[in-house]
């Protein structure tokens, strides 16, 4: 059940005037059940089934406050949400306040599936509720509604309300060809550029006692010659210069900037510093999270 | 959905196979609780969705409900309810995340099934009743199980004699004593048809109730000085029902036949339950003068038996013709036996008088009643239970327990001016076993463990059908006059007042449940001591100690300070113990109970604590 008036607001209280409640079908089928086994009870004069019958009847309007009383004084308010990718599932954080003990409760955002029943203990609570945003930028993620069946299914308690607060949504990730602007610029001053240094073939640097697992070309004639011992060279690859990344021309611009998402997320993965140079908005090489964020934010707000 | 979702509807599908076990497969409706079962079991096999799941424990329940009308007796009643119990936890873990665990599923349902209790009894004691839409149902379930058969020929009766299944129980709810061992004699079947080899009953095996025509009306209840008597008897295949011969019918089933017969209309397959009143009046039965049938013998078959009765006819009145026959059975020595071999074909009663003379009741009772009619005498065989053992259960109203062993045949004569009398010809032969167990009654009633057991548990069977299954219509009626009188056009009002306040005595109390588990008992101590201060106006400051407090406290009410230390103190000890202990959590309740006690009286701390520490 899916209607009603959604909540506005920053924060929102669930009472009698915004949650509504209704059988479900299974509530109507356990008041056909209840029917039925009144008229066995009637008419084979049995005092067990006409007592489950009226059983089954007073369930169901226990229930009915039950379930009521599940969502009722709930509040609602909205977490800081953290940043996500366009086109897979983000959670959204949702900040909930239950006054006393709040059963089977689910929650639902835009057209997603229902999230899994939820036993809140009295006290607050900071769920996180999944949403697929369908574009980049600063998306609202729709209605969420709350709703609850708890405890015997029989009716279906629900409120909807408008989260205000919008979350920031970077382009989906999508594999494709990224131009590479040759950044001038070597190693940004100030990070610990051997990191980022791997073994290689370029650089002589070391030597290091002869392993047999050492390739023959390796190991130093020279001092092997002198009768110094068996010892390998060791080599440093040269640490490339970090390129600057822009949008593949001839590919539309949402497309190229998936792709740029992906490459940028697949570089921090694998720790290699890059910049970014989009529609004349630059970001200068770098590596980490904090950089990371902020070329993937500029993908986002770009125009 | 919980995991224990699952394996709780499966114990509860089993505890409804298991109610199924006792069905007698003749009755429709029997029929159909088998289809549903086996049609329930197959949806939860196959059931994967929450909605799917959740009609299975609908279905389990409607299934309770159609095995409840079926088995009305307390062990099946309470299988049922275990069924029905483990259907809603069943139910309750389908909506409960995967958390709760067993035991916190089925205190759960047990709570809310507490809490729905008392509107469903208001309900079921309140509301009128109705009668059954039509008579469909009724009179069905043939087939003789155990016990009398409508048919009696000597030797058909042996085989009940050694067994000691139960088959019937009579209790007399408003007290009194139970009739003396030589008066229990309970008629049955009335044998008038004699064919030379076997007595036949006239009555119908099931009265079959004829469609349309309107149930009779219910008789009147029981005068207060009448008494009662309850019977209880098991599955019989008969319509008609055991009684002591007098009385007059409470419930609307019973049929008093003219010849001393009572029928019960109710399906002889399953176990019936019906009071008469207990008055030593003269019934009709007993005056209803003999036909033409209470004479007929066939002649020739038996000569010496009609050569010794032609003798009798020639006295003057049937009472001596009786003293007679009394005198010359006395004279002859009868011996009682549970063997006493096959009567020829030809002459079997001249066979049994003057040659083995050796027989049980039916030969007794059948040659007996030969020669009265062969004398001239309206007699007749009527068959039926004699003695059983009276047997008083631990807080319970007594009751006397028949087994099939005490199935018994005896005579009836007419004479003239008195009615049908009782004449037992067996209690004339050597080896009675009713004077035997007379003299044995007192060894008898020891019995072991087990059969201790078994009369308790039957005097718990006889007070649930006493109170439960005897719960109908003009009880109903009974408890609403007593409730209102003559406001009887108020109880729509009573009825939703009452619905509505076990409601809300129901959320109440569920809520009082779920709170009580809630949180650090020690920490709600301390608050309810915190919120009594706030209320004075003292809260503690941001960062403050709870000691730091307390001394503030202490400050302003000098009075205070030794109760507040102790709490202090204790709470302090308790909160950073390695294991706190209950003890030690008690002793904060009693010293909070102290602390606030002593500040709501403000002058008098000392004297409370002291009633404390007695």
């Amino acid at each position: 059940m899916d209607f009603g008036r959604p909540q506005q607001g920053e924060r929102v209280r669930l009472r009698m005037r915004n949650l509504y409640i209704l059988p479900t079908r299974f509530g109507w089928l356990w008041l056909a059940g209840t029917v039925l086994l009144q008229v066995v009870g009637v008419q084979m004069q049995s005092n067990g089934t006409l007592l489950l019958s009226f059983l089954m009847l007073s369930l169901f309007l226990l229930t009915l406050h039950l379930t009521h009383f599940n969502l009722q004084g709930v509040e609602l308010a909205c977490g800081v949400p953290a940043p996500g990718f366009a086109g897979e599932p983000v959670p959204y954080p949702v900040w909930l306040r239950c006054p006393g003990r709040s059963e089977g409760v689910r929650l639902r955002l835009g057209r997603e599936a229902p999230g899994p029943a939820l036993s809140l203990a009295a006290g607050e609570h900071e769920l996180a509720v999944a949403w697929t945003p369908p574009g980049r930028g600063w998306q609202r993620p729709g209605l969420l509604r709350i709703q609850t069946t708890a405890p015997l299914g029989l009716f279906c308690c629900w409120s909807r309300w408008q989260p205000q607060t919008a979350q920031l949504i970077f382009p989906a990730r999508r594999a494709g060809p990224v131009r590479l602007l040759a950044a001038g610029s070597a190693p940004v001053d100030g990070e610990p550029a051997l990191a980022s240094r791997q073994d290689g073939s370029d650089d002589w640097r070391d030597l290091a006692p002869h392993r047999p697992q050492d390739s023959p070309s390796r190991l130093a004639w020279k001092l092997l010659a002198q009768g110094r011992g068996e010892y390998a060279k060791r080599f440093l690859d040269r640490p490339e210069a970090a390129p600057l990344l822009s949008p593949e021309p001839g590919v539309p611009l949402e497309t190229a900037l998936e792709h740029l998402s992906e490459r940028i997320w697949s570089w921090h993965g694998r720790g290699l510093s890059y910049g970014l140079e989009l529609n004349g908005q630059s970001v200068a090489p770098g590596r980490g999270v904090l950089h990371r964020d902020q070329c993937l934010t500029a993908l986002a707000c770009c125009r | 959905m919980s995991r224990a979702a699952a394996p709780l509807q499966w114990l509860s599908m089993g505890l409804l196979a298991l109610g199924l076990l006792g069905l007698s497969p003749a009755l429709s409706l029997s029929l159909l609780a088998f289809g549903l079962a086996v049609l329930t079991a197959l949806k939860l096999r196959e059931a994967r969705s929450l909605e799917e799941r959740r009609v299975v424990a609908l279905l389990q329940l409607v299934c309770a409900g159609l095995l409840a009308a079926l088995r009305p007796e307390l062990a099946p009643s309470l299988l049922q309810g275990l069924a029905i119990l483990m259907a809603l936890a069943g139910l309750l873990a389908l909506e409960l995340g995967a958390g709760p665990d067993w035991k916190a599923l089925l205190r759960r349902s047990l709570q809310v099934l507490l809490a729905a209790l008392p509107i469903a009894l208001v309900l079921f004691l309140l509301l009128p009743r109705l009668m059954p839409f039509t008579t469909f149902g009724a009179g069905q379930g043939m087939g003789a199980m155990t016990g009398l058969s409508d048919s009696m020929e000597p030797g058909s009766i042996a085989r009940l004699a050694v067994s000691r299944q139960a088959a019937a129980r009579v209790a007399f709810p408003l007290g009194g004593e139970p009739p003396p061992q030589e008066q229990r004699y309970w008629r049955v079947l009335v044998h008038e048809r004699f064919d030379g080899r076997s007595w036949r009953s006239a009555a119908p095996t099931f009265p079959r109730p004829v469609v349309g025509q309107p149930a009779p009306p219910p008789p009147p209840p029981a005068a207060p000085g009448e008494g009662i008597q309850l019977w209880l008897i098991e599955p019989s295949g008969l319509a008609a029902v055991p009684w002591s011969g007098s009385g007059r019918p409470l419930s609307a089933d019973l049929r008093l036949q003219r010849s001393g017969e009572l029928l019960n209309r109710a399906p002889g397959s399953q176990r019936r339950v019906y009071a008469l009143t207990r008055t030593a009046d003269q019934p009709g039965w007993r005056t209803a003068p003999p036909g033409p049938v209470d004479l007929l013998l066939p002649l020739g078959e038996n000569p010496r038996l009609e050569a010794l009765a032609a003798g009798w006819r020639r006295l003057g009145s049937d009472r001596e013709r009786l003293d007679a026959a009394a005198g010359w059975f006395r004279g002859q020595p009868f011996r009682y036996t549970l063997e006493p071999g096959a009567l020829p074909r030809e002459a079997p009663l001249d066979h049994f008088l003057f040659e083995s003379r050796l027989g049980f009741c039916g030969h007794y009772a059948s040659a007996f009643t030969s020669l009265m009619r062969a004398a001239g005498v309206p007699a007749r065989v009527v068959s039926g239970y004699r003695g059983g053992q009276w047997v008083q259960p631990v807080g319970g109203t007594g009751y006397v327990d028949l087994r099939q062993a005490d199935a018994h045949a005896w005579s009836e004569v007419w004479l003239a001016g008195e009615g049908w009398r009782r004449v037992d010809p067996t209690a004339w032969a050597a080896g009675d076993p009713l004077a035997r167990s007379g003299a044995a009654a007192g060894s008898r009633a020891g019995g072991g463990p087990l059969d201790w057991i078994q009369q308790q548990w039957w005097g718990l069977d006889i007070a649930w059908a006493r109170w439960w299954l005897g719960y109908d219509g003009e009880q109903q009626q009974a408890l609403v006059a007593r409730l209102l009188g003559e406001q009887r056009h108020l109880l729509g009002v009573v009825v939703l007042l009452a619905v509505a306040v076990s409601l809300a005595a129901g959320l109440g109390g569920l809520g009082w449940l779920g709170r009580r588990h809630r949180g650090d008992p020690l920490r709600l101590e301390l608050e309810r001591t915190l919120r009594a201060f706030a209320r004075q106006g003292m809260a503690p400051a941001a960062g403050e100690t709870l000691g730091g407090f307390a001394r503030r406290l202490a400050q302003r009410w000098p009075s205070l300070a030794d109760p507040l230390e102790a709490f202090v103190a204790n709470y302090q000890q308790q909160r950073f113990a390695a294991a706190p202990s209950r003890a030690g959590r008690r002793t904060a309740y009693r010293l909070g109970r102290v602390l606030r006690r002593s500040l709501r009286t403000g002058n008098r701390p000392a004297e409370a604590v002291q009633r404390d520490h007695p």
